[in-house]
């Protein structure tokens, strides 16, 4: 396989909840142009085009073809992707695949969500409606007062039993995910492309949020962001000529395991918390980019975290700590802009939530991160090689990039 | 939220053709009316899955025999709720615990009823409170009580 780097990046102006002023192919048009301004390069340098943005939030089908002219794809291949939160990354891996298959040279990738077009809960339900529809049907009690399969609110509902249990394995309290919160908060104050920024963010802030769905409260959850993210990756040959610097991907690699839901259809045997696919998956990548020792040789981390746990969930997940260390590193300060494994600098997921770009914007500032070009929440310590996490489908699927500043030797 | 429209609507589910039941959710319910728990178990490794799907998780076998599953169990995970389907505050939280039936490899969610929520705890143990008619629906499963 070919070496492929990433030669270009471009977000909207701004992320936020509510663009009106614009419709969703304008929006989308607006990370297109950005990407072609800061490479100076054309749609003709484009060879094809990956699409990726959640099915069914904005009830809109077929959205890349609907926007042909504002992602200039007329007349080029284009493919969309939807896996739910992994989106952006899935959408990466399949622009990647054209790249280091030699199929293509150049290709771009486009993701967006616009939130206030749509219902992000009715796109939820809509991923579990034959669950809901057999439970209805046996007869089970939809308020959740009585019963078998007592049903959640959303995402934060059943997300709420993987915190539970993660709380429980690794012997973290609440009060590090209201931490965390607040750490990514202020993180994403210097970052011109996140949604809810608070320099003044605290754990004490965070923990007078009202509880949603123990442990989860509403600080703890991500919001509904308007925004898009463009990403152009490149063969290294063609690489050489159209960029004075790259990001170069050492290795993707994806995982999915069962739904980790306790619905009635699936039968869950897996805890939610355990996350084998986000094991499976860190290790693969690893072998693949030949690194032995994570915590040693990824300098920076960006984690999918929806909601705050996640962070500390994940890291121990992918290796970056022993499990029940995350909760540690942070008392310590380590997961800080200035600490030893700095994470989400960015502000994460539970800073900025477009949900389509959201994956891809773990890649996107990894990629700033390893260029160096992250401007005010670029990381104190050097970053040579950097992880980009995936988390979403139904609780179980998870992606992984890993970047670096050379290119992979042969 | 003034600029919020609210269009009201009606789903008809009967324009649905799932399938509803499979044969797992079918082989529970039926039983369900004499308080018994019944699941399938793969002939090669041993896991007990209710409801039981055709095939092994693990070993991607066909799964054909049943098995009884007890109506004790311990909490895996759990939550608690404070808002209703709806967002609504609750008056009382609701406990939503994840249960390991004993026999059972597979986890199923319920409610919690006669414990406070800090008490609650993985690791607790618990029973099925069965309602006292009971007609084959998954409201036969009342809610889980402390053991």
């Amino acid at each position: 396989m070919r070496n492929v780097g990433i030669i270009g990046i471009g977000y909207t102006p701004v992320f936020v909840s509510k663009r009106k002023e614009v419709n969703i192919p304008e929006m989308i048009s607006e990370a297109v142009d950005a990407g072609f301004q800061n490479t100076g390069l054309t749609p003709a340098d484009i060879d094809a085009m990956v699409f990726g943005n959640m099915h069914t939030f904005e009830g809109v089908n077929l959205p890349h073809l609907w926007a042909a002219e504002h992602i200039r794809s007329l007349g080029k291949p284009v493919m969309r992707i939807a896996t739910g939160g992994t989106t952006g990354m899935a959408a990466f891996h399949a622009g990647y695949y054209h790249v280091a298959s030699g199929m293509a040279d150049v290709v771009m990738v486009v993701t967006y969500e616009k939130h206030s077009e749509g219902d992000a809960q009715v796109g939820l339900m809509g991923i579990i409606t034959p669950e809901v529809m057999t439970m209805l049907a046996a007869g089970i009690d939809v308020t959740g007062g009585s019963g078998m399969g007592a049903i959640g609110g959303g995402s934060a509902g059943g997300i709420s039993f993987q915190a539970s249990s993660y709380l429980y394995h690794s012997g973290a309290g609440i009060e590090h995910i209201d931490e965390q919160a607040a750490l990514e908060r202020r993180n994403a104050a210097k970052n011109p492309y996140a949604h809810l920024k608070d320099p003044e963010a605290t754990a004490e802030k965070i923990a007078q949020t009202p509880l949603v769905s123990w442990p989860i409260r509403f600080g703890h959850i991500c919001p509904t962001t308007d925004g898009a993210t463009v990403c152009i990756l490149a063969s290294e040959e063609k690489a050489a000529k159209l960029a004075d610097k790259v990001a170069w991907v050492l290795s993707v690699a994806n995982c999915a395991s069962d739904a980790t839901t306790a619905n009635l259809i699936e039968s869950q045997i897996t805890d939610p918390a355990e996350h084998l696919p986000a094991i499976i998956a860190s290790k693969q990548a690893y072998e693949r980019a030949g690194i032995v020792d994570p915590k040693k040789e990824i300098d920076y981390v960006e984690i999918y975290n929806g909601f705050a746990h996640q962070t500390l969930m994940y890291l121990e997940k992918i290796g970056m700590c022993e499990v029940g260390e995350a909760h540690k590193l942070q008392e310590a300060g380590e997961l800080e802009m200035n600490g030893r494994c700095p994470v989400n600098a960015s502000g994460g997921v539970v800073s900025t939530n477009s949900i389509g770009t959201s994956a891809l914007n773990r890649v996107t500032e990894a990629a700033l991160q390893v260029l160096g070009q992250a401007g005010e929440h670029q990381v104190e310590k050097d970053v040579h090689t950097a992880l980009a996490h995936g988390w979403g489908g139904l609780m179980q699927y998870v992606t992984i990039t890993i970047l670096g500043d050379k290119p992979k030797k042969a | 939220m003034e600029e919020t429209k609210i269009v009201n609507g009606a789903w008809e589910l009967s324009t649905f053709h799932f399938p509803i039941e499979g044969r797992g959710l079918k082989t529970m319910l039926k039983n369900m009316k004499d308080k018994k728990l019944v699941g399938f178990k793969c002939p090669q490794c041993g896991m007990v899955y209710m409801p039981g799907p055709f095939y092994c998780r693990k070993c991607f076998i066909r799964i054909d025999d049943e098995a009884e599953v007890s109506d004790h169990g311990e909490i895996m995970t759990f939550t608690i709720g404070y808002a209703d389907v709806r967002g609504n505050p609750l008056d009382e939280p609701r406990i939503a615990p994840v249960v390991k039936l004993d026999g059972c490899d597979s986890w199923i969610m319920g409610v919690l009823e006669g414990v406070k929520p800090e008490d609650v705890h993985v690791g607790m143990r618990v029973k099925v409170k069965w309602a006292e008619e009971r007609t084959g629906s998954l409201q036969d499963m009342q809610y889980f009580l402390p053991e």
